[in-house]
């Protein structure tokens, strides 16, 4: 088991280069995308939609692995084949494989639709939105009304 | 406190929410991670370990069954 190290909160920033360093195609979502949007809430984890495929699993292993996250070949074989959520709690920091999230329809349309924030490529606000929505759990009903709310204030914004 | 008065509480809250999202947004993104980013405990959900599941529909049935419900992981009630 990797010890862990002190709560890093540039976390979203290591996953980020070690994902492009190894050509990951992937996706910020969840709250932790919203964060890196501008956001003004609070999480833990690293949430990350990757695109699911053999060759992907393969550069997220090997991206991971230089991370120094732990993992045994039965994970690694899970990666690869993109099991639809993987939680990785044995590495410097804990990180969400999520690679078929509520009420997104495929990584494809929510890559055309996604946003760039200096090297994070996030998932556009509406799918992190509609995500949270079909999710359907009491912490995500109660995000909702204030992601809501930064939506009015981010679309402004950028238009 | 008349409905009039929750109904004007409520305008003020949620103004004064997006502005602390303008300023937010104006931040550069490493001051938006610092604040962002931070470890709160979560038992059960915090044991290290990897957790594998095959739809998002088994994490979430796991996560009712086994996470307190203080961390809101429960599903919502239907509206």
């Amino acid at each position: 088991m990797n010890a862990r190290q002190p709560f890093n909160p540039l976390q979203a920033q290591l996953v980020a280069e070690a994902f492009n360093a190894t050509g990951v195609d992937y996706l910020f979502i969840g709250k932790s995308g919203a964060i890196l949007l501008g956001y003004p809430g609070t999480t833990q984890d690293v949430d990350v939609f990757p695109a699911k495929s053999v060759e992907n699993g393969r550069r997220i292993v090997e991206a991971l692995l230089k991370l120094e996250f732990t993992l045994n070949e039965n994970t690694q074989g899970e990666i690869i084949r993109g099991k639809d959520f993987v939680q990785l709690k044995d590495g410097p920091f804990d990180l969400d494989l999520i690679f078929a999230p509520d009420g997104i329809e495929s990584f494809a349309q929510a890559k055309a639709r996604a946003v760039r924030e200096d090297i994070f490529p996030v998932a556009n606000l509406s799918d992190i939105i509609a995500s949270k929505k079909a999710s359907g759990r009491m912490k995500d009903r109660l995000d909702l009304h204030l992601l809501e709310l930064f939506r009015v204030e981010y679309e402004s914004r950028m238009s | 406190m008349t409905a009039i008065q929750t109904i004007d509480r409520e305008a003020l809250e949620a103004s004064a929410f997006r502005e602390q999202c303008r300023r937010q947004m104006a931040r550069p993104l490493e001051a938006r991670m610092k604040y962002g980013f931070c470890r709160v405990h979560r038992p059960v959900l915090d044991t290290p370990g990897t957790r594998v599941f095959s739809s998002t529909k088994e994490y979430r049935e796991w996560c009712a069954d086994n996470l307190p419900a203080y961390l809101g992981f429960q599903p919502a009630p239907v509206e």
